[in-house]
């Protein structure tokens, strides 16, 4: 363990198990990693599942096309089987130009695609990201047995959030660190207002995202507090991004003649998602379940708007325990109506969340996580490195270490 | 059941004996190299962290107290315990207790000296902030590094636990290993930032 060691430049090899033609949570964080550790000055390869169309970022290497499979109660696009394994032990043996990776990053290496196939294969020094906050799976349990041993090659484990952590302590047993879900939070908070979400104080705006079909995102929650809100503040706008079949229908006709209230954007670009979050007044996260982290909700605080969540554990603590943003009872219409119309009545508590978010969201900016990131690869390089070939690995070693040559 | 029956069910008892102890050993052998090196690379980070905190306590950052106390717990830290040799790491023994009192003792001490935020940020901000940063660096290191061993350690124990690997004694005379278990907690202000 030298200063010249963890200073220095270390070739990353990045494992995705979800496909980046449906992007999704893990695949924005597997890619702005990428992005942040290039930045530091390594030199990072992603390997993910894609089919050839796909447009994708030029360090990702796609490793062939993602299947619709239902897994875990929902479909994933997952890519799997002996083709896919040959891939995998391909990249891993190709490095970077020819020179081996010094550490290999699983993302989710329990979900069975990709990053299991790596784990199984993998030579290098694993460091694992469990992202996912979810209740047991039996899959899982009978599976366990398999892939037991090859957990035991995971030199480090992190996971997104305290969620994700317990998840992982309750299925798998053991421990991880926890590094939070990075944001640039700078895009947020630099982001361009558009003059037709932001609100004024007659026609404040209230922003949702995600997806409309999707019951555990909470639309329903939102659309239910809808008219107690419209009663006290009758020029209220409600702006609703995201996709989902047949759910604007059926949410006009819940609301009748107040259905104009509610405005669908659709699905939302990047740039779009964040002038969004700039310009609207509160954003409303009533998620019911199965959230691990609330990134949006870190990226609405970095763009200024003031948060409304549902006191899921996850949200309470991406909160500060509701220091940075307010809280109401999960499923509750009523209660979100309440909070809402208590925080558009009263400027100053908005200005208070708005400041102690601006502060509380730095820690979840790329710059700091990926400085939490490179630490955990330094910590892994050095336990390793303190195992190579020394006195320790011949007392011990019955079957000696393979020796990687450096070049 | 004649003779060559047995003979036949003596060896394949004896093969599957064989494998098991070949992987089982192998496996248990990679578990205890993990907690033996996992080992030594916590305890370079905890000399890192008293070491810098000997230098923040002679760097005049920190009122004269502060700065005894700071020394104090840092010396009693490195007193308590030599650096790792591979042979000690061997033992996987956890730290031993009165090292593990000792950092727990310096821990508690730059947290009452550092934990308000402000007073991390001014320090942060003033002529020492690289001592004050390499600090937060080998504490913050110190944490992973620690997480990283129990793991290990929870991994080998549950390994020597299996009926094959105690049966064929395949840890050998190797001790049990042990969690290293100290308060680490890290001030907020010193986590980790750009830079």
């Amino acid at each position: 363990m030298s200063p010249a060691r963890r200073r220095g430049h270390l070739r990353v090899g990045i494992v995705c198990p979800y496909s980046f033609d449906a992007p999704g949570g893990v695949q924005f964080h597997v890619r702005d990693l990428a992005e942040a550790l290039q930045a530091a000055g390594h030199e990072v390869s992603v390997l993910a599942p894609s089919s050839d169309d796909t447009e994708l970022p030029d360090v990702v290497t796609a490793a062939g096309r993602a299947v619709p499979v239902p897994y875990n109660g929902s479909v994933a696009r997952l890519t799997f089987g002996p083709v896919t394994a040959n891939r995998v032990r391909r990249w891993l043996e190709g490095g970077i130009d020819g020179r081996p990776f010094d550490i290999v990053h699983l993302h989710e290496p329990m979900v069975p695609s990709l990053s299991m196939l790596a784990l199984w294969q993998a030579t290098q020094p694993v460091v694992a990201t469990f992202h996912t906050s979810q209740t047991r799976s039996r899959a899982l349990q009978v599976a366990y047995p398999l892939v037991r041993q090859s957990l035991e090659k995971i030199a480090a484990r992190i996971a997104v959030s305290e969620d994700a952590r317990r998840t992982l302590v309750d299925h798998l047993g053991g421990d991880a660190v926890v590094i939070p879900n990075g944001v640039y939070a700078d895009v947020f908070a630099s982001s361009p207002r558009r003059p037709e979400w932001t609100g004024t104080p007659e026609a404040p705006t209230v922003a949702f995202l995600g997806r409309l079909d999707e019951p555990r995102k909470g639309l329903d929650v939102l659309v239910g507090a809808v008219p107690a809100i419209l009663d006290r503040v009758p020029g209220a706008r409600f702006l609703v991004a995201g996709r989902g079949n047949g759910a604007v229908a059926e949410t006009r006709q819940r609301l009748g003649d107040r259905a104009a209230s509610v405005e669908f954007l659709g699905g939302v670009s990047d740039a779009d998602k964040a002038a969004l979050l700039a310009s609207a007044d509160l954003y409303v996260a009533p998620q019911t379940g199965g959230e691990s982290f609330g990134i949006v909700l870190v990226e609405a605080m970095s763009a200024g708007s003031v948060v409304v969540a549902s006191d899921l554990g996850a949200f309470q603590r991406v909160l500060d325990d509701g220091a940075a943003g307010a809280l109401f009872r999960n499923g509750d219409p009523a209660d979100l109506a309440a909070t809402v119309l208590d925080l558009l009545a009263d400027p100053a508590r908005r200005d208070a969340y708005r400041a102690h978010a601006a502060r509380w969201v730095q820690r979840f900016d790329w710059s700091v996580v990926t400085e939490q990131v490179l630490a955990v690869y330094d910590m892994t390089l050095a336990a390793d490195h303190a195992i190579g070939g020394d006195v320790v690995g011949r007392v011990m070693g019955l079957f000696p270490r393979r020796v990687r040559g450096d070049a | 059941m004649s003779w060559s029956e047995t003979a036949l069910v003596a060896l394949v008892v004896l093969a599957v004996a064989l494998v098991l102890a070949w992987r089982g050993a192998s496996r248990l052998d990679r578990l205890h190299r993990k907690v033996a090196a996992s080992r030594i690379a916590l305890d370079a980070q905890l000399v890192r962290r008293a070491s810098a905190a000997v230098e923040l306590a002679a760097s005049g950052a920190l009122d004269p107290a502060s700065a005894v106390l700071v020394a104090d717990a840092a010396y009693a830290a490195s007193d308590a315990g030599p650096v790792t040799s591979p042979a000690a790491a061997l033992q996987m023994d956890g730290l031993g207790a009165d090292r593990e009192r000792a950092e727990s003792g310096l821990t508690a001490t730059l947290r009452e000296v550092l934990g308000a935020p402000e007073t991390a940020d001014e320090l942060l901000a003033g002529s020492s902030s690289e001592v004050v940063a390499a600090l937060g660096d080998a504490w913050y290191r110190a944490t992973l590094a620690r997480r990283f061993h129990n793991e290990a350690v929870a991994q080998a124990r549950r390994v020597r636990r299996l009926w094959y690997v105690r049966l064929l004694r395949l840890a050998g005379r190797a001790p049990m290993p042990r969690t290293v278990e100290l308060d680490d907690v890290l001030p907020h202000a010193l986590e980790p930032t750009a830079g």
